[in-house]
This record gives C-alpha cells, structure tokens and sequence, in this order.
C-alpha cells in the first residue's frame, strides 16, 4: 500500500467565500454571528440531499442521504441560533445541582401525588425525546441552526426523564400509574410534517405542561423539587420559544397555514379532552395544591381549575397570536369550560 | 398566576389510582457524586429486562395501565441490543462534562496564518463539520426506536447528539474565524457512500460509528497538539476528544456486553467488523486515510506548511499506525480480539506495512 501518495493539492483554493474573519462578541463566538455573507444564506429550499455544509462547495455527484425536511418554511426559525447557545450556558446536572438533601418525608397522600405527577412528566420527557429524535435526521443540512437546537432540545428532554425519576425514587415513594397514552399517540404519530409535530408536542402539550410547572414550583415542598420545577420551566421556556416563532414563520410563509393548524387543532384538542376527563393527574395536582386529599376536595381542586384556566388562557391567546381562528363551540366542552369567557 | 377560588362543596374524588404503582417505601441515597442514574437503579427500579414489551413508551418500574395506548413500535426491545453495564457513569460525565464553543474555546488566541496552513485547517474543518452530524442523525434515529426500558443506554445517546452538534458548530466556527472560509465538502458522509446511514441493526451501527468511524477521529484529536496552532485549536482538540473518548467507549462496552450475552450474534459482529476494516484507511470517512483531500491537508498542518510536506507526511503515517493499534486495543476489550490471531483481519497486516 502507498501510504500517501505524491500530493496534488487539487483541493486547495476551493471555496466560495474566503476571507472571513468573524470575531467573539459579548457572548462569545455564536453560532448566529456565523452567519455572515454566503454562510448567512439560508434558502427557501435546500435541495442539496447530501451533507454539505451549508456555504461549502458540495461535491458533486453523490448519492442523497434522503432528506424529508428541506423546505425553510417547514423547520425555520430566527432565534434557533440563539436558543441554542443559551440552552448550553444555562446547562445543569439533576445529580450535583439539585440539593437532594432539603427534601424531608411527606404525608404519604402527597407523597403519592407528586410521585404520580413526576412520573406522567418522566413520560412527557419521553414523548418529547421520542418524537423529536424520530424527526432530526430528516432535516437537511442548510438549516443546522435548528438540527442544532434540537439537539439541545432531546439533551434537556433526556435530563427530565432523569430528574422526574429521581424525585420519585428518593423520598419513600417511587413511580405511579403510567399515562393513558392517548394525547402521546397523537403527538408521536403527527407524521404530516414537523410543523403538525411542533403544533401537537409544544403549542398543545406544552402549553399544558408549562401551565402545570409553573403550579408546580408554586406549591413545591421544598429546595430540590423548586429548583426541578424551575429548572425544567427555563428549558422548556426555550422548547416554546422556538416552536412559536417556527409556527409564526410557517404562518408567514404557508398558504392556508393557520386553517390547517385550525383543523389540527380541533382534531387535537378532542383528544386531549379525552384525557381530561382521566382523574388521575387531575387528582395528584389537587392533592398537591391541597396539601392533602381533603383539601383537594375543595381548595385543591379549585386551584387545579385555576391553572386550567390560565392553560386556556395562554393556549387560546397564542392561537389568537398566531391568527388561528378557534369558534369557542368547536372547543371541547371540556376545555371551554375553562375559557376567560366562560367565568 | 390566578388565585384559587374556594369552592363551597367538596369535590367527589376517585383515588383509586392511590394503590396502583410500582415498588413503594423506594429511598435512593446520594453518593459522592451526587444523585445519579446508578443511584436510583434500586429494588425493581433496576432491573432492565432482558426483553422489554413496554409498548406504551411507560417508564421503567411504573405501573400498567390496562387501558393505555401502544405507542411504541419500538425496533430496539432486546438487552443485548443496546446495553452497556457502565451507562450510567458515561451519561453523568457527559452532563458534568459539557462545555460551550461560544465561551470555554480562547478564540482571541487565534493569529492570522500562512495561506497553506490556513486552507489546510479549513479544509479540515470543512470536513469535521461534514462528519461530526453523521454522528448526532444517526443515533437520534436509533434513539426514538429503542425502548424506555434502555434509557439509560438511551440517555447517553442524546449526549452524543448533543456532543456532536456542538463539534459541527466548533469546526464551522473555527473556519469563519480566522480570515478564511469553508471549503469543498468531501461527500463522504452521503447516502450509500457513508455506510453507518445503512445499518439496519444497532449493533451494526455502533461497530461503524463508535468503534472504528469515531475511534479514528479520536486519536486524530488526540494528537491535535501536533496539528493545532493556538491555544483555541488544542482547547478545541482537547474538549472534542473528551466527548469522543465517551462515545467509544460506548461502543465498546456495548460490544463487550453483547458478547458476554449473545454469543449467538459473534459471528454476525465479526462480519460487521470485516466491512469497517475494509474502508478503515481506503474509505473518506477517516480523514488520516488515503483520501488525499484530507491526508493532504492533515499532512500540511502536522508538517508545518506546504513546504514541509514530506515531515507531515511521516506524522501521518504514525498517526495511521496510531490509529490501527488503537483499533485493535478496542477491538480486544471488546471480546472480539480472535480475529488478530486467526488471521480473519488484516489489520494486524496493514499495521506491519505501515511500520515497515
């Protein structure tokens, strides 16, 4: 074998844009200060199926890798950049940052609530890491911001999964009922594109969940489950925010877009209706907003229709902002009900 | 966030689901590292089943729901598929261990370099951009089709992704930095030709992925000292081959396990193993090979420029024997080191010709 044969430096002086000198700002060097000349266009259609950098000089003929994602308008979004770098900075470990220690034995009613409130959120983890993974790789290349992101997006979806799991095994309890799975499903088999995925997983869902979380640090027993609570709001602080400014973009740029997530919508929301009416989540947040089953029975209830309401409230106030018409009797009565206009 | 309103009447409550639930009176307690994944695997927690049919995607330990949906189609629901016995200490360094490209890389010490030198580095980086993603699209596909049951297993699979998005990110940042510019991709990643996207098994996947592919590109950013620059390449050499050295081992703790559990697939894997080897040096995808875009490129950077072509040259070949010897090493702790002596790889082979 010759182990390097005579060079021809044939590759050398290839490339469509030399001379570029980009420097760390406040921030550092970040992804999106990347994007200047040539390697700050992002196309409308990136038909390029192999993995060329976008910006590169793509080599010609190569097979396609078989991208399903190449349109801008079915993955976009400005601040993807940014996200992506703010999800490494704010990065945390649930085995050295969560002080453990501050947890103290409960009633065992609580107990078992929050140990069923986590394990329906391990479970939302898992629908986040599943649905997500299953699409990245159908993502082409010319918008790696996003892939990017995502990545960040599975990463704090696998430390859910991990951090819910631990607060259930740590303090004399352990897991509870699994899901009914339904809503899941539905997430998981949004197959008619990312964007219906991105509409079903964060607009929907996690709407839902960050409405919970945020009742969740309110009532929370002590250090540790605050700082979970608080810690998974900010990542999927982050998760929302991309989804709303991609759907926003897709608005923009898709015809009869806010109809088709009008329909999604209204298929969506039946389901997750269905699920309502299950009582087990339901009744571990009373239990928990109680401070046990008997004041779950009134203040506890109460304060879980209040959260329903603020869900509602923001959920209906981002369709609104998104200008997907939603006619309230099209709404599930079990959603309607928690309607500002229905107080 | 909206007050509660206090409700005259109580609420008729179910509870039922109150005594349906997995293993009780469970108290995991902190090591010296914290609270980990190896802490909480106690009691019925623990047990990873040797095959899952955990089709509702529930967690692990979690009681059924007689009524829930089958959401999991799952591909991966056999042990010996994907598991490592060492999971959970490679997901919790990886957590411990993640650094930023934007903050942690000292890009103020990179200085204008002679023109050679320069394409020469962003040829390569161009070249690691294209690579390092096969590395996060890969195993995210992998990872929506194993079961929650290997989440552990699972869980340092979306470090990997996450590792690899941020390589691809150091490498783009690294070649727009320094009065330069990304150059002509080498399309060894694409369809076909980039063999990992083929692999129809985990396993088979992992032996190309973690074991060869990212073995190779290991010991390259293991000796970045001798092809970087600056203080921001080697940091950027030094913090890739952390996150490199967790994905092999990966790799081969996986396969160690799986020969230890399924003696029934060595065959299989040795075969899997003869098609990496195959391309180890001849194929793209390692870029100390013969593929002369890259060989060039790394030859130029480890000898200094253009002009001292033929010392970089010899830097790569003992990079190459590196490379191979490495291999091996991995290979055998695996359980797979009879192919060296019987004669079945050529690698032990190709190793002797280099030295030569």
């Amino acid at each position: 074998m010759t182990p390097v044969p005579n060079p021809k430096f044939e590759w050398m002086n290839q490339s469509r844009q030399w001379g570029v000198r980009v420097k760390p700002g406040k921030k550092g060097l970040t992804l999106g200060s990347l994007n200047v000349g040539i390697y700050g266009e992002v196309p409308t259609e990136w038909n390029d199926q192999t993995r060329n950098p976008r910006g590169a000089i793509a080599r010609r003929g190569m097979p396609p890798v078989g991208y399903a994602i190449r349109e801008k308008a079915g993955i976009w979004a400005d601040c993807a950049a940014d996200l992506y770098e703010e999800a490494i900075q704010r990065r945390w470990a649930p085995a050295t940052d969560v002080p453990w220690d501050t947890i103290e034995p409960l009633p065992d009613d609580v107990e078992r609530a929050v140990c069923q409130v986590c394990t329906e959120l391990s479970q939302y983890a898992n629908v986040d890491i599943e649905t997500i993974s299953s699409w990245q790789h159908q993502m082409a290349y010319g918008y790696h911001e996003v892939k990017q992101f995502l990545a960040t997006a599975t990463f704090d979806a696998g430390r859910h999964y991990e951090v819910f799991r631990k607060r259930a095994l740590r303090n004399g309890g352990g897991l509870g009922l699994e899901s009914p799975g339904e809503v899941n499903r539905m997430i998981l088999e949004s197959r008619g594109g990312w964007t219906e995925a991105v509409t079903y997983l964060f607009l929907l869902r996690g709407t839902y969940a960050m409405t919970m979380l945020r009742y969740l640090e309110r009532f929370a027993h002590n250090d540790a489950e605050r700082f979970i609570y608080g810690h998974v709001i900010q990542d999927r602080a982050r998760h929302m925010a991309y989804a709303l400014d991609h759907l926003k973009y897709s608005v923009a740029h898709v015809e009869d877009q806010t109809t088709v997530l009008a329909t999604l919508l209204f298929i969506g929301d039946r389901l997750f209706a269905r699920e309502l009416r299950d009582p087990v989540l339901r009744e571990a947040l009373a239990i928990i907003f109680g401070g046990g089953v008997e004041g779950a029975r009134t203040h506890g209830m109460a304060t879980w229709e209040a959260m329903m309401r603020e869900f509602m409230a923001r959920y209906e106030g981002t369709c609104e902002w998104l200008r997907v018409r939603r006619a309230p009797d099209r709404i599930p009565e079990e959603m309607r009900r928690f309607l500002p206009e229905a107080d | 966030m909206s007050e509660a309103v206090q409700l005259d009447t109580g609420h008729e409550l179910d509870l039922g689901w109150m005594d349906q639930h997995g293993q009780w009176d469970t108290k995991a307690e902190q090591s010296k590292y914290g609270l980990t994944l190896a802490d909480i695997q106690i009691g019925e927690y623990g047990d990873a089943p040797v095959e899952s049919d955990n089709q509702t995607g529930r967690p692990r330990g979690a009681a059924e729901r007689p009524g829930s949906y089958r959401i999991g189609n799952y591909a991966v629901r056999t042990k010996s598929e994907i598991w490592l016995d060492n999971a959970s200490f490679l997901y919790e360094e990886a957590l411990q261990r993640q650094w930023s490209s934007a903050t942690d890389i000292p890009w103020h010490t990179i200085e204008p370099l002679p023109d050679d030198i320069e394409q020469a580095q962003c040829t390569m980086d161009t070249f690691l951009t294209e690579v390092e993603f096969v590395a996060g699209d890969v195993p995210a596909r992998w990872i929506s089709q194993t079961t929650p049951d290997f989440f552990e297993a699972r869980n340092v699979l979306l470090c990997q992704v996450m590792d690899e998005s941020r390589h691809m990110d150091v490498f783009r940042k690294r070649a727009l930095a320094n009065g330069g510019g990304l150059m002509k991709a080498t399309g060894g990643t694409a369809g076909v030709v980039g063999s990992i996207d083929l692999s129809r098994d985990f396993t088979e996947m992992s032996s190309r992925l973690h074991i060869s592919g990212e073995g190779a590109v290991l010991t390259i950013f293991r000796m970045g000292e001798l092809m970087a620059y600056n203080d921001a390449e080697k940091a950027i050499y030094r913090l890739c081959a952390q996150d490199e050295a967790r994905h092999v081992a990966f790799g081969v703790m996986h396969m160690r396990y799986m020969a230890e559990t399924a003696p029934e697939r060595h065959e299989e894997i040795h075969c899997y193993l003869d098609e990496a080897e195959r391309g180890i040096l001849a194929g793209s995808q390692n870029p100390a090979g013969q593929f002369p875009t890259t060989s060039e490129s790394m030859a130029i950077l480890l000898g200094g420029g253009k002009k001292h072509f033929d010392e970089g040259r010899n830097k790569l070949i003992a990079i190459r024997r590196r490379q191979l010897s490495e291999y091996i090493k991995r290979v055998r702790s695996a359980g797979f080191g009879d192919r060296f002596d019987n004669g079945r790889s050529q690698v032990p082979e190709i190793l002797a010709d280099i030295a030569a």
